[in-house]
């Protein structure tokens, strides 16, 4: 059986050329141009993946992510040009998987397809817990760092962040999440720690941390992990 | 000018007490010395008391001093004494000739008088009303020149004095009076006329109203107290003074109406040039989209492989251009609108420029950057989409421009972090420095290279929102050096944990 998309667009030449994209791609492809259309199909003909555009006719992509994350953890891509960064970054704060700034090549819309359906059933299964790329390893469940076969030691802080980012097995986390599992809710405002922090976590874990191979920054939006 | 009736009538009062003072003390002098002096140094002592008279006490009762000075002289010292009749013929005529005299003394006098004493008032009206234009020429305000015509008003006037300015006729907002007084200040504005008691407009109203400038160009009116029917030349003088006041007012108007019309001016020549840049830089990668696009529409059987991947490969490039162009011309828009408020948060530069070069590396000419970052960089306060444009955009610059390595470092000097891109390119011409930062120039060699016009006057425009500083200059052995300058804030406190 093949893979659903849900696209929710409100322009005809871009939903016509991602349904061309990812049909060519073997995904079985539904679209919607409004919340309200999206909302119906979401009831009556779930798909496996949300690709939803930001600054919709008749509302609010919120409402989407919300009606989404109370019944399931079905992934979703928040598709946004930059001027909608905020609201972007608020998705993705209340439980979108991630996401792509227009405009955006077809090959990026795959890779993150794949990421995020890597995760698909992810209530089901056991959460990632192991990061291995390159000759880095994060062990999440043995506690365990490695860089080139020699193990590294990271400070409890460290790891915790290491380990949000492993979880969330290559998708975007934004500042407000990590801040809020590492530090806790009275944080989020504390981008500060943030910064100090993963740059501790980048002079250990990358071989030149000014120019980072596996943990990237996501500027205005948070951090990931960099999966193949 | 400053009097009335009651003040009239008071003075002439006390100076009928000076005039009989002066007669009595005549008199008395020319009895005691009466045994040595004849009638005719009595009569020169008495026309001394005339003349004295004439000069310290107003007109009428100087002519009546004179009158009373014969009538003493004959009563007490021209024979038959202490009758007014005369004996001798030549005494009689002593007598008129006297009283002729006399008149004719007091007359001189007190015209004389009238006339220094209107020399000396309109020398110093001129006076008044010369510092007037001074002080109304260096005013820089409307505001300031109001307030020195007042003050000028208030001089001559005891007031109250009220001056209002008045756009096309309509009295400007904040001015405290009656209807009545307003409707007075409305008409005198409208009709450019002056109001008011001896004018034959409205005599009846209690003040002067009178309209600063002529028909046409009236820029107020003045409210002023007390006005006399009579006194003509203080109603001229504060015309005088309100048509000072409004060559002044005037004047203001018209330099902050070139100043606007020259800023305007400039404004819309700012915005032309921009748009123009703008759509050359749009249309230019445009054209290369519908070439390349149109092509392979209509040709797509007859091309190569190849050919055909590069066109796709360039449709793929130039639409990217189009979209880094959109991009900054939008924030440039909303940084120069001063709005779109800055997220400033903690920002690690290394974080930022190590993202941008990550992404510039995928590029093909992405091999030829090297960065290289000081240990142990402060945080610096700021919006990272912004400096994060600000720094691609700088490398990008430098990677069009030059064929060789684009070196990038970030060092720490004193309270500023330094973030420097430097290449072996062509350089800049001289003076070039500060228009390279212009909105729609375009570098060197224009011809073959894109305008990264609007990308560098970003960068500058993001660089002062941060509170830094952007420049560039010219290196020893070829090439430039742009380098920006962000100040380094105290550093934030951090919950240490292990």
């Amino acid at each position: 059986m093949s893979i659903k998309v849900l696209i929710v667009e409100d322009d005809r030449e871009i939903r016509s050329v991602l349904r061309t994209a990812l049909a060519a791609e073997g995904f079985e492809v539904l679209t919607a141009v409004s919340v309200s259309e999206a909302t119906a199909l979401l009831e009556h003909d779930p798909p496996d993946l949300v690709v939803l555009d930001l600054g919709l006719p008749d509302g609010d992509g919120a409402q989407i992510v919300r009606a989404v994350r109370s019944r399931s953890a079905m992934p979703i891509i928040v598709a946004s040009a930059r001027h909608q960064e905020a609201e972007k970054i608020s998705l993705l704060d209340e439980g979108a998987d991630d996401y792509l700034t227009k405009p955006f090549g077809v090959s990026e819309l795959l890779a993150r397809i794949r990421v995020a359906l890597r995760h698909r059933g992810t209530t089901l299964q056991p959460a990632t817990t192991r990061y291995a790329r390159g000759d880095l390893l994060i062990d999440v469940d043995a506690y365990r760092v490695e860089r080139a076969g020699r193990p590294l030691h990271l400070t409890p802080t460290e790891f915790k962040l290491a380990a949000r980012l492993v979880r969330a097995g290559g998708r975007v986390v934004t500042h407000r999440q990590l801040l809020a599992d590492v530090w806790g809710a009275e944080h989020v405002l504390d981008t500060h720690y943030l910064r100090l922090y993963m740059g501790q976590l980048r002079a250990k874990l990358e071989a030149v941390p000014s120019e980072p191979r596996h943990l990237l920054t996501e500027t205005g939006v948070g951090y990931r992990l960099v999966v193949d | 000018m400053k009097s009335s009736m009651e003040t009239d009538r008071s003075r002439a009062w006390r100076g009928a007490l000076v005039a009989v003072a002066l007669l009595s003390a005549a008199t008395v002098v020319c009895a005691v010395l009466d045994a040595e002096i004849s009638l005719m140094s009595q009569a020169m002592i008495d026309l001394l008391a005339v003349v004295a008279a004439s000069y310290l006490v107003p007109r009428l009762v100087a002519v009546g001093t004179a009158i009373g000075a014969v009538a003493a002289l004959n009563f007490f010292f021209v024979p038959p004494r202490y009758t007014l009749a005369v004996e001798h013929r030549e005494h009689l005529i002593a007598l008129v000739a006297m009283l002729a005299v006399a008149l004719l003394v007091s007359y001189l006098s007190t015209a004389l008088k009238r006339e220094s004493a209107a020399a000396r008032e309109s020398e110093s009206r001129a006076g008044q009303l010369r510092s007037l234009a001074i002080d109304l020429a260096a005013a820089g305000s409307e505001d300031e020149a109001v307030d020195i015509g007042r003050r000028a008003l208030l001089e001559r006037f005891a007031g109250p004095v009220l001056l209002v300015t008045s756009v096309d006729g309509v009295i400007s907002s904040g001015v405290d009076a009656s209807e009545d007084v307003r409707r007075a200040l409305r008409c005198c504005i409208d009709e450019a006329a002056v109001l008011g008691p001896g004018t034959g407009r409205w005599p009846g109203l209690d003040s002067w109203y009178v309209p600063l400038g002529a028909h046409g160009r009236v820029v107020g009116a003045a409210r002023i107290e007390p006005a006399l029917a009579s006194d003509t030349i203080g109603r001229e003088h504060a015309q005088a003074i309100a048509a000072l006041l409004a060559q002044g007012v005037w004047r203001l108007r018209l330099l902050e109406a070139s100043l606007a019309a020259r800023a305007e001016v400039e404004r819309q020549h700012v915005q032309a040039t921009f748009l123009a840049s703008v759509s050359h830089d749009l249309r230019t990668p445009l054209a290369a989209i519908v070439a390349a696009a149109s092509s392979l529409e209509a040709q797509r059987s007859r091309l190569g492989d190849a050919e055909q991947g590069r066109m796709l490969a360039g449709i793929v490039a130039e639409a990217r251009y189009l979209t880094a162009v959109t991009e900054n011309t939008l924030q440039l828009v909303r940084l120069s609108a001063g709005g779109g408020a800055l997220r400033t948060e903690w920002q690690s530069i290394e974080e930022i420029v190590g993202s941008v070069v990550g992404r510039l590396r995928a590029r093909p000419s992405g091999g030829r950057i090297r960065a290289r970052l000081g240990r142990a960089l402060p945080l610096v306060r700021g919006d990272a989409t912004l400096l994060a444009q600000l720094a691609t955009n700088l490398i990008d610059n430098a990677l069009k421009y030059s064929e060789g390595a684009v070196n990038l470092t970030v060092v720490q000097r004193g309270d500023r972090l330094l973030l420097s891109v430097k290449d072996r390119g062509s350089g800049l011409a001289p003076g070039d420095e500060s228009r390279v930062f212009e909105p729609f120039h375009r570098g060197r060699d224009a011809s073959d290279a894109r305008g990264a016009g609007l990308g560098l006057a970003l960068c500058r425009a993001i660089a002062a929102a941060h509170g830094g500083s952007l420049g560039v200059s010219r290196r020893a052995r070829g090439g430039c050096r742009f380098t920006l300058a962000l100040p380094v804030a105290e550093q934030p406190a951090v919950e240490v944990l292990p």
